[in-house]
């Protein structure tokens, strides 16, 4: 009959206002500052550095400064200074590591790249300031996150990285030489 | 009573003057519709309602509305018309107008004496009375304008619908 | 002292407040204008206010959002902060408009949206204007908004405007046929153009007199033209062609705001915006107003006389509140039609008002005549009813039919599947 398509549209919109009012899945809005945020497992906007020693999170982070992340960042958002010691040998550690995520995309290509797991996506998100210019740097301070963290927020994938860690100290040995072969 | 009989009247005649002097056609139209509107007042305060809202319905609502539909489909739609329409023999038309007020009018004003005593006893402008009065006495009358409104109709309709067709036997 | 009637209460105190008056006739007079032309004032642009927060509401469900929640408990302020933040707005006028139709088409859309509420019979004997052509006199006030409409797209000199203007008159001319058409109807089997005449006649006074609450109840509902079959066909056409006429959802195409910015509403701020918002909903409220004295039975619905009361004629729920609950009713039909339908194309709206609805209201026509004619048992219509229902029908599919296009091939859809 004519119309009939008509009242089915009607019918499922009438659905939808009704099962608003019961069903959870229908009304997905979460009120953000009041009800908790709704960042899932997949998140993933700006990178952080990861550290194993909860206690000692200079010590024990785990980045080299090798600068390969510098290096691939397409938009230029990292800057890197390696740490010298005082005979002025490279410490192989990074001494200002700054990402401006005013720049950054999100692109997680040096979490690609990072050769030591050192690098890793973030999933917060809560980062608006009053300063453009300096509170949008992120510096080395602020980046550093535990691996705890890590296993928090991307369980899966920290539980991959360590299983991958763990894998790789058993046999040492013929690490060095398998990126150029 | 008085009183509002001469404001509806004054905006009456004063719109009318302003709809055929004003050089901008919309703003023409406008006032026209005004003057209708003032008719209709004028209608109300005769008692005959329906003949008011009938005047509104069709002369604000349809021809009004239709003159500024034709004037939107023409080249001026801003309705700033820059050239100047002279007007040659306005004195012809002044003496048209009076005539047609003379012959048609004036024999009725001088029939009637005045001033008026007030008539609603014996008219009785009601809705069935109306209807009535175009059912029987006038029957022909309204046949024959309900004739021409239908064939004005289908001479509108095969009008829209000849181009489209002439270009399907083009194709064809 | 007449006893309580709750039906009647608030006339029974307006003619008791307007008989201390009666030594000064003049003053009289006013009071009884303004008694009757200030509550319409008071209460229409309140339903307003209520009805922008149901929609707000209504159309946020269907889309599975919330809806406004952050003024007052459920967002129930939030028409008041609208209306603020109207007001305070600046009021441009563009340099080249033409001003004084610009500031008068908010005026000439709301003057006539007021004074058409004024035929509408809100109860026995609460109609601010008894005048015995009250629908005809509805529909002609009701045709100068297409002429505000008009004035306001025109004079914002704007091509948008403009454009939603023309789109507008063409629009609301087309529909206003099957609109009175479909009235016309229920105009020939009442005989009259009262609208307190129309909805007397879809009273069962036998039944509502009787001295069984139920026969009361039922008398009340069971002669609403709805349940007759050019009722039923009108009210629907009538429905549908009062959607075009106030421009609302899917026949909203002078405001296309994804076509034409907001049609003839484009160059309005502040509080004209505000006007015409509010004429339109006014107006929505009268058409439904309308629709429900000429197909729901006015203000009459399932009721019964006060057990104190001998008056045959007394209520005891007062006949506004169902005059309101219908109009809400459909109001909310409204809404919800907004939150379903997409907007029309132009040649399809025209193609449906006049060679869909317009057939099927002519139609209707002959068939409330047989209707009338049809030989009676006891007076049920056992003949009318159901070969008027057929007919109906069956017209209403033959004209679909023929209404539809020829059949496009099917779409072949290459990236998507
Ligand atoms: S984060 Fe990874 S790639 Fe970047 S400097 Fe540190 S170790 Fe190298
Ligand atoms: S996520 Fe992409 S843009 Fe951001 S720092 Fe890493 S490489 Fe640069």
């Amino acid at each position: 009959m004519l119309g009939i398509g008509i009242l089915k549209g009607m019918v499922v919109t009438a659905k939808n206002f009704f099962g608003s009012f019961v069903n959870k899945r229908l009304l997905p809005t979460i009120q953000y500052p009041e009800a908790g945020n709704s960042v899932t497992l997949f998140s993933r906007n700006i990178p952080f550095l990861v550290y194993d020693n909860d206690e000692d999170p200079l010590g024990t982070m785990r980045c080299v400064a090798c600068k390969i992340c510098e290096k691939e960042c397409p938009p230029q958002c990292i800057y890197i200074v390696m740490e010298k010691d005082a005979n002025g040998k490279p410490a192989k550690r990074p001494k200002v590591f700054d990402i401006d995520i005013s720049v950054c995309m999100g692109c997680q290509i040096c979490v690609e790249v990072c050769p030591f797991e050192s690098i890793k996506m973030d999933s917060t998100f809560e980062l608006s300031t009053p300063d453009r210019f300096e509170g949008l740097l992120l510096k080395r301070e602020h980046l550093l996150k535990s691996n705890t963290y890590f296993h928090k927020i991307h369980p899966d994938e920290a539980q991959e990285v360590d299983d991958r860690l763990a894998a790789k100290q058993k046999k040492p040995a013929p690490t060095p030489s398998t990126p150029a072969a | 009573m008085i009183i509002t009989f001469s404001i509806l009247s004054a905006i009456a005649v004063i719109s009318a003057l302003l709809a055929v002097r004003l050089r901008n056609l919309v703003h023409a139209t406008l006032t026209l519709m005004a003057f209708f509107v003032a008719l209709a007042g004028l209608f109300i305060l005769l008692m005959a309602e329906f003949l008011a809202a009938v005047q509104i319905l069709v002369y604000v609502g349809a021809v009004g509305i239709l003159i500024l539909f034709a004037i939107m489909l023409t080249q001026q739609v801003t309705g700033n018309v820059k050239e100047h329409i002279e007007a040659h023999g306005a004195l012809w038309g002044l003496a048209g107008a009076t005539a047609v007020l003379l012959t048609l009018l004036l024999p009725a004003i001088l029939k009637t004496a005045l001033p008026l005593q007030p008539v609603v006893e014996t008219i009785d402008p009601s809705v069935r009375a109306l209807g009535l009065n175009l059912m029987a006495p006038y029957t022909i009358a309204l046949q024959v304008i309900a004739l021409l409104l239908t064939a004005a109709l289908l001479g509108a309709v095969v009008i829209a619908i000849s181009p489209e067709k002439s270009e399907e036997e083009k194709k064809s | 002292m007449t006893p309580i009637n709750p039906d009647q209460l608030i006339v029974q105190l307006t003619q008791w407040a307007l008989s201390f008056l009666d030594s000064y006739p003049l003053v009289a007079v006013l009071v009884a204008i303004l008694l009757s032309t200030v509550p319409l004032i008071a209460v229409f642009p309140g339903c307003f206010a209520i009805t922008t927060w149901l929609e707000r509401k209504g159309l946020a469900r269907i889309q599975n959002r919330i809806g406004p929640n952050r003024t007052g408990p459920l967002g129930i302020l939030q028409p008041a902060a609208d209306g603020i933040k109207m007001l305070l707005k600046e009021d441009i006028v563009p340099k080249t408009s033409d001003r004084l139709a610009h500031f008068l088409a908010p005026v000439v859309l709301m003057v006539p949206a007021f004074t058409i509420l004024s035929v509408l019979p809100f109860n026995r004997n609460m109609i601010p204007a008894a005048v015995d052509t009250g629908v005809i006199l509805f529909f002609a006030l009701g045709s100068v908004s297409t002429l505000a409409v008009f004035m306001a797209g025109w004079s914002s000199r704007n091509k948008y405007s403009l454009l939603g203007g023309m789109r507008a008159i063409a629009q609301m001319v087309s529909y206003e046929l099957p609109l009175v058409l479909s009235g016309v109807t229920v105009i020939m089997m009442t005989g009259s153009l009262d609208t307190t005449k129309i909805v007397a006649q879809q009273q069962l006074s036998e039944w509502i007199q009787s001295s069984n609450a139920g026969l009361q109840c039922l008398g009340q509902i069971i002669g609403w033209n709805v349940f007759t079959p050019w009722g039923f066909a009108g009210f629907l056409i009538f429905f549908v062609a009062s959607l075009a006429e106030i421009n609302r959802c899917p026949f909203d195409l002078p405001e296309a705001d994804s076509e034409i910015v907001a049609g003839h509403l484009t160059e309005y701020s502040g509080f004209k915006y505000a006007l015409f918002f509010m004429s339109e909903y006014v107006s929505a409220f009268a058409i439904n107003g309308l629709s429900t004295t000429l197909f729901l039975g006015g203000w009459s619905g399932p009721n019964i006389r006060p057990p104190w009361s001998d008056d045959p004629n007394a209520l005891l729920i007062p006949g506004f509140v169902w005059f309101f609950a219908k109009m809400f009713a459909l109001m909310l039909v409204m809404i919800w039609i907004r939150g379903t339908l997409p907007r029309l194309r132009v040649d399809h709206l025209m193609g449906f008002a006049w060679k869909f609805l317009l057939p099927l209201a002519i139609m209707n026509i002959f068939v409330g005549g047989f209707y009338y004619y049809a030989p009676r048992w006891h007076g049920i219509p056992v003949v009318g009813w159901p070969i008027g229902f057929l007919v109906m029908y069956l017209s209403y599919e033959c004209i679909g039919r023929l209404n539809r296009g020829p059949k496009t091939a099917q779409r072949v859809y290459h990236y998507a599947s």
